[in-house]
């Protein structure tokens, strides 16, 4: 008989203190390869902080993270990159200088596996990645000219050239209309498609529900329910956080 | 890079190395000076410019490349030619320098921003403190080298060496190791995210840039034949690098080269019009060039052919002078 392959990735008791404020408490969740998990829960809940513990932008205090069955709690960021686990940043962090192509070549260069070598494959790479998030016609402007809509996307093309097999999506929708948000939401169909598992930090519900096979749920860093979206979506310990208790 | 830059860098090249058949000794004098302020200013260019870590160590790194060839020239006693005794003396500069960037620059280079600037700046003076105290670098006193009298010489090898810098710094801007840097000084958290390793590509780009700082500081102690801690270690020649090299247009190929031989041009013009006042004048232009075209020259030429003269008044507006 043969051993079940490890999970993507196993998050085991992690917990991440600032100076005695406790941001993320034992926390532990696994991820199967090609799913779409929906991190969810109010403003300060822990969500941002547990995915820089996963890219590697923070240390967690306490826990393991294991991708693919290897630790990796030690491992700078940018070798988590070419593991192959790529992330977008809430505060977006475009390249402003840059232009989008530029941007988007730096991961496909440095991304997973350390890389493409070859200045005029990355570029060829990254022109095919803006067309997919729909920024074909903004290749050579640069990224502080991008409104804030497309910046986004630009955020979003520059982790996928990394070619991630682990993608974490930190608010990709956030401040997108109701058309924009239906087309991220396309955009991340044909990322999964594409074999990408993905995290996906979202305050859209409907984005989340309709988007994400589990959905796990923090408050004040604290993990109060996991499972299956629609189960999720009814237990009352995920609604009175949202919305308080119900009044009798 | 468009093909007729190259053209007119390889003209103004060839112009440059043929100045001694003019024959005039200030001409040259003039020559060695600004050939080695662009090479220190396009050195500054590769940590300050492309990686964007304004360091205020380069200047250390200049002091290196003086002591080290000033200490084998004169305490060696190396039974060769003086000139390949120099050679020996450039290489062994460069090699301390080098040493001392990889040792300052792993834990410097954690540092960002105004925290680099200021511990780069700790760095120079402890150095010059370290210097003036070893006996084999004449402590407080100096060495002195052996005088020679080959302006022509130190001349074709200022421009060498400039040329050598300005061909690493145009591969840098068209490599991968280039994007790296330039990634890491847009967002270095984001270069990171993005499978750059950041520490490995700052303390390159620190290297690199410690080298040619180094030759030139080791051309310039031969050519004056005498050096001392206070002028080897003079933090104004890093203030100046960086001036030049924000003047000419940090992070591009030819702007920190252009930025050392306008500058130089019109500090040598003033200084010989008003002598006492050249140093007020100096800082009056750079005052002005710093509201009108903060971004170089480089920037001033793109903004100036798409806008006209509205560019400069745009500078002023967007930095709310």
């Amino acid at each position: 008989m043969s051993e079940a392959p490890p999970p993507l990735l196993d998050v085991r008791g992690l917990t991440k203190r600032f100076q005695g404020v406790v941001s993320v408490c034992d926390v532990s969740f696994t991820m199967t390869d090609g799913e779409i998990l929906g991190l969810i829960g109010p403003n300060g809940a822990g969500k941002t902080t547990l995915v820089n513990m996963i890219s590697g932008t923070l240390t967690p205090d306490e826990g393991e993270i294991a991708f693919q069955g290897v630790p990796i709690r030690r491992v700078p960021p940018f070798r988590r990159a070419h593991l192959g686990i790529g992330r977008t940043f809430q505060v977006m962090k475009p390249f402003l200088g840059l232009t989008a192509l530029e941007n988007v070549a730096v991961g496909a260069l440095f991304g997973f596996e350390g890389g493409e070598h070859s200045m005029q494959a990355a570029r060829d790479q990254a022109r095919e990645w803006l067309s997919f998030v729909g920024l074909a016609t903004r290749v050579d402007q640069t990224a502080d000219s991008l409104s804030g809509p497309d910046r986004k996307r630009l955020e979003l093309a520059k982790a996928l050239a990394l070619r991630p097999k682990l993608l974490l999506l930190d608010e990709a929708m956030a401040g997108l209309n109701t058309v924009e948000v239906d087309e991220v939401v396309g955009v991340i169909r044909q990322i999964r498609e594409r074999g990408v598992t993905i995290l996906i930090i979202e305050h859209i519900m409907k984005a989340v529900r309709s988007l994400a096979d589990r959905v796990l749920v923090l408050h004040h860093g604290e993990q109060i329910a996991e499972g299956d979206t629609a189960t999720v979506f009814d237990d009352p310990r995920v609604i009175e956080a949202y919305l308080g208790k119900r009044r009798t | 890079m468009r093909a007729w830059v190259w053209i007119v860098a390889i003209v103004a090249t060839a112009l440059i190395a043929a100045g001694p058949l003019v024959g005039d000794p200030v001409l040259i004098q003039y020559g060695i000076n600004a050939l080695l302020f662009a090479t220190v200013a396009q050195s500054w260019n590769i940590i300050g410019g492309f990686a964007g870590y304004p360091s205020f160590g380069n200047s250390v790194f200049y002091g290196l490349g003086t002591y080290g060839t000033a200490i084998v020239m004169v305490q060696f006693h190396l039974p060769f030619d003086p000139w390949v005794t120099f050679g020996i003396g450039l290489a062994f500069g460069a090699l301390l320098a080098v040493l001392c960037a990889l040792l300052i620059g792993l834990p410097v280079l954690r540092l960002r921003g105004h925290y680099f600037a200021i511990a780069t700046l700790g760095v120079s003076g402890a150095m010059q403190a370290i210097i003036s105290n070893l006996d084999i670098a004449g402590a407080n006193i100096g060495l002195i080298l052996p005088l020679t009298r080959a302006d022509n010489m130190f001349y074709e090898l200022a421009l060498a060496l400039l040329v050598a810098c300005v061909l690493t710094v145009a591969w840098i801007s068209r490599s991968r190791f280039g994007m790296g840097l330039i990634a890491i000084r847009e967002d270095e958290d984001a270069a990171a995210s993005m499978g750059v390793n950041t520490t490995v590509y700052k303390t390159m780009a620190l290297v690199l840039s410690a080298v040619f700082t180094a030759i030139a500081g080791g051309i310039n102690a031969y050519w004056i034949t005498f050096i001392e801690p206070a002028q080897a270690f003079d933090l104004t020649l890093n203030v100046r690098m960086v001036i030049m090299a924000m003047f000419g247009g940090p992070g591009t190929v030819f702007g920190p080269v252009i930025g050392a031989f306008v500058l130089s041009a019109v500090y040598e013009l003033l200084a010989s019009w008003i002598s006492t006042a050249a140093a007020l004048l100096f800082g009056v232009v750079i005052v002005l060039l710093i509201i009108f075209m903060p971004r170089g020259l480089a920037d001033l030429f793109v903004g100036l052919r798409q806008q006209g003269p509205a560019y400069l008044m745009q500078n002023v507006r967007q930095h709310r002078l």
